[in-house]
């Protein structure tokens, strides 16, 4: 975890930090005046004050040339907001957060992104889509089908790569405040076999999703169902399903990233996590250690909260396929030698362009899917107090 | 007497529930056979031993469905024990073979031979030729179709024949797989495949031993 900025320059100056926020500010304004018409009061609020939030926080990423300090923000907000947001609507519409089997068989599941790579094998072998939900617009209770957010991750996904997993996933935030916590990290050995896990309960997954008909992280492990919605419990399965979860969110999601300062279940456990590295070979964008100048002292590779730099990814000049993109190395680093890159250029080569090029498309994205999250979630609260 | 026309039959029967019994023992197949070395030859054999010993298990099992009338004649309590019990067997197996490539892996990692499981010497079994009779044994849909049909046949010959055809039928769809003896193993392969198999392994343990549970506490 990055726990300082070493400065490598000056701060740039403050018009010219304007002049680079401007179309994110723009952009803003455009994602959000649509709906202020039929917002309500606290809506109103939420969205202008959301707006503020992204363009302070992507004036001081100019500003300081600073990445991961600045989206941390961002990231956590997004965390610990979308439980807030996303219960309140699971209460307001069924008055639970368990789904009972009616809203399953009616295909009124929300869908969010996880379930996609369990989703592939049975739909390509039997043209069937296991999961209780819609896959148009509007059939999910969450007013999105699946459809709709299978295509916006792809669109994404093409783009940034697993920079999704830092600028867009509502789960990784909280795990990544819990990290933040805590001053030093109370377990520094972590055997780096642990870094396939993500890759183990993907193939698990998949393989099980396609033997069981049904999507089997959602229905067993996914940790997340303790702060969203979860197996109605009306039977002894139902119990161990939810004792599951929150054992798996409990450890995963709050103890170990306070004793590790790392993402553990980004890092350790996230199927889709794994699953989009993948597309990290794909990506435009990535980061490279520019070998020139490394000296090595390998302070990027203990700020990275995913290990995804080992010392031999860094004598060959590179991050991991896991790299998320989220920036802790290249803030970290005192010599510069952590840099952002296009891909099918020289490194080291104008990175800042290459950072700037990254942020836009994320922090775009970070606006349209994070932004929105956060804006419901303090309407959510505003409704109290407003 | 069985006619050639039930023998097609059973061979159409296999053919067109390939995917399903894919599907059905992919999650014990393909991270054991992840687990094995890489190399087209070695991944055969494991293939060969694991296709064998499940056919091994069909022909049991057409045995028994014969002599019983139909597998659906067996009383359903009997028949989730028997399956309960296979489910927690199965776990069993798949975690002492995560265990045993790992131990393969510190002393022999060129070995040409296949992952064995069980005791030492002429005890030791591979572990391919397991979980292919346990797979065999298991319950899938497919192979209750085909176990209805094999018990309407006039003799126990004719209704294992039946089986041995069927069994070609599917087995058609377990030929690919032979092709991951391309994928390179590496430490990274061979922990992913491990730690899937001890995630499935605790999956068919819970199944098992809830089926159990239930069984002993309601009944059925």
């Amino acid at each position: 975890m990055a726990t300082k900025v070493l400065p490598a320059r000056e701060p740039r100056s403050v018009a010219r930090s304007l002049l680079l926020t401007l179309p994110i500010a723009l952009w803003s304004l455009l994602m959000f005046t649509p709906g202020f018409a039929q917002a309500n009061r606290s809506e109103r609020i939420a969205s202008g004050i959301t707006i503020v939030f992204m363009v302070v926080l992507f004036f001081m990423m100019m500003r300081t040339w600073a990445t991961y300090r600045w989206r941390r923000w961002f990231f956590v907000a997004l965390g610990l907001l979308f439980p807030v947001g996303f219960i309140h609507m699971v209460m307001v519409m069924r008055g639970t957060m368990g789904i009972p089997i009616e809203e399953m068989i009616a295909g009124r599941t929300p869908f969010c992104f996880l379930p996609i790579p369990l989703l592939i094998l049975p739909a390509a072998l039997t043209k069937t889509l296991v999961f209780p939900g819609s896959i148009l617009p509007n059939g999910g209770m969450s007013g999105g089908g699946m459809a709709a957010m299978a295509g916006i991750w792809l669109a994404v996904t093409i783009v940034v790569g697993k920079g999704w997993c830092s600028y867009a996933c509502f789960f990784g935030g909280i795990e990544e405040g819990m990290a933040s916590v805590a001053p030093k990290a109370k377990l520094r050995k972590i055997d780096r076999r642990w870094r396939y896990g993500p890759w183990a309960v993907l193939l698990a997954m998949v393989l099980l999703s396609l033997a069981l008909f049904e999507p089997a992280y959602c229905m067993w492990l996914c940790p997340f169902k303790a702060v969203s919605e979860y197996v109605a419990a009306r039977s002894t399965v139902g119990l161990i399903q939810n004792g599951i979860f929150v054992v798996l969110f409990a450890a995963l999601v709050i103890a170990l990233p306070l004793l590790t300062k790392k993402r553990t279940q980004c890092a350790f456990f996230c199927p889709f996590g794994a699953f989009q590295s993948i597309f990290n070979k794909t990506s435009v964008f990535d980061v490279k250690i520019d070998k020139t100048r490394c000296t090595p002292c390998v302070l990027c590779q203990k700020s990275c909260p995913t290990m995804a730099l080992t010392d031999e990814s860094i004598a060959k000049g590179e991050t991991l396929m896991s790299c998320m993109k989220c920036g802790a190395c290249v803030d970290v680093c005192p010599k510069d030698a952590a840099v952002w890159h296009i891909r099918g250029t020289e490194v080291a080569v104008k990175p800042e362009r290459a950072r700037l090029m990254f942020l836009y498309a994320a922090w775009a994205m970070a606006i349209m899917f994070g932004g929105h999250v956060i804006a419901q979630g303090l309407a959510t609260i505003l409704h109290l107090f407003v | 007497m069985a006619t050639p026309f039930a023998f097609g039959e059973a061979l159409v029967l296999g053919l067109a529930s390939g995917p399903a019994c894919v599907a059905s023992c992919g999650p014990v197949l393909v991270p054991s056979l992840l687990a094995e070395r890489s190399g087209l030859r070695l991944n055969s054999r494991y293939l060969s031993a694991f296709l064998a010993t499940r056919l091994l298990g069909y022909l049991v099992f057409a045995a028994v469905a014969w002599e019983l009338g139909a597998l659906v004649s067996i009383p359903s309590s009997a028949r989730s024990l028997i399956f309960a019990l296979i489910h927690v067997l199965l776990a069993g197996v798949l975690l002492r073979y995560a265990y045993s490539v790992g131990r393969v892996c510190d002393h022999a990692c060129a070995s040409p031979e296949l992952v064995t499981i069980g005791g030492e010497g002429r005890y030791r079994i591979p572990g391919a030729a397991v979980l292919g009779f346990l797979t065999g044994v298991s319950l899938c849909p497919p192979f209750v179709a085909a176990g209805v049909r094999a018990a309407e046949l006039a003799s126990v010959l004719a209704a294992v024949l039946f089986f041995a055809v069927f069994f070609l039928g599917t087995s058609v769809w377990f030929v690919p797989f032979a092709g991951l003896g391309w994928v390179r193993r590496n430490e990274a392969v061979t922990t992913v495949a491990r730690m899937a198999m001890a995630l499935i392994a605790l999956y068919y343990l819970y199944a098992g031993l809830a089926t159990l549970i239930r069984k002993s506490t309601y009944g059925y």
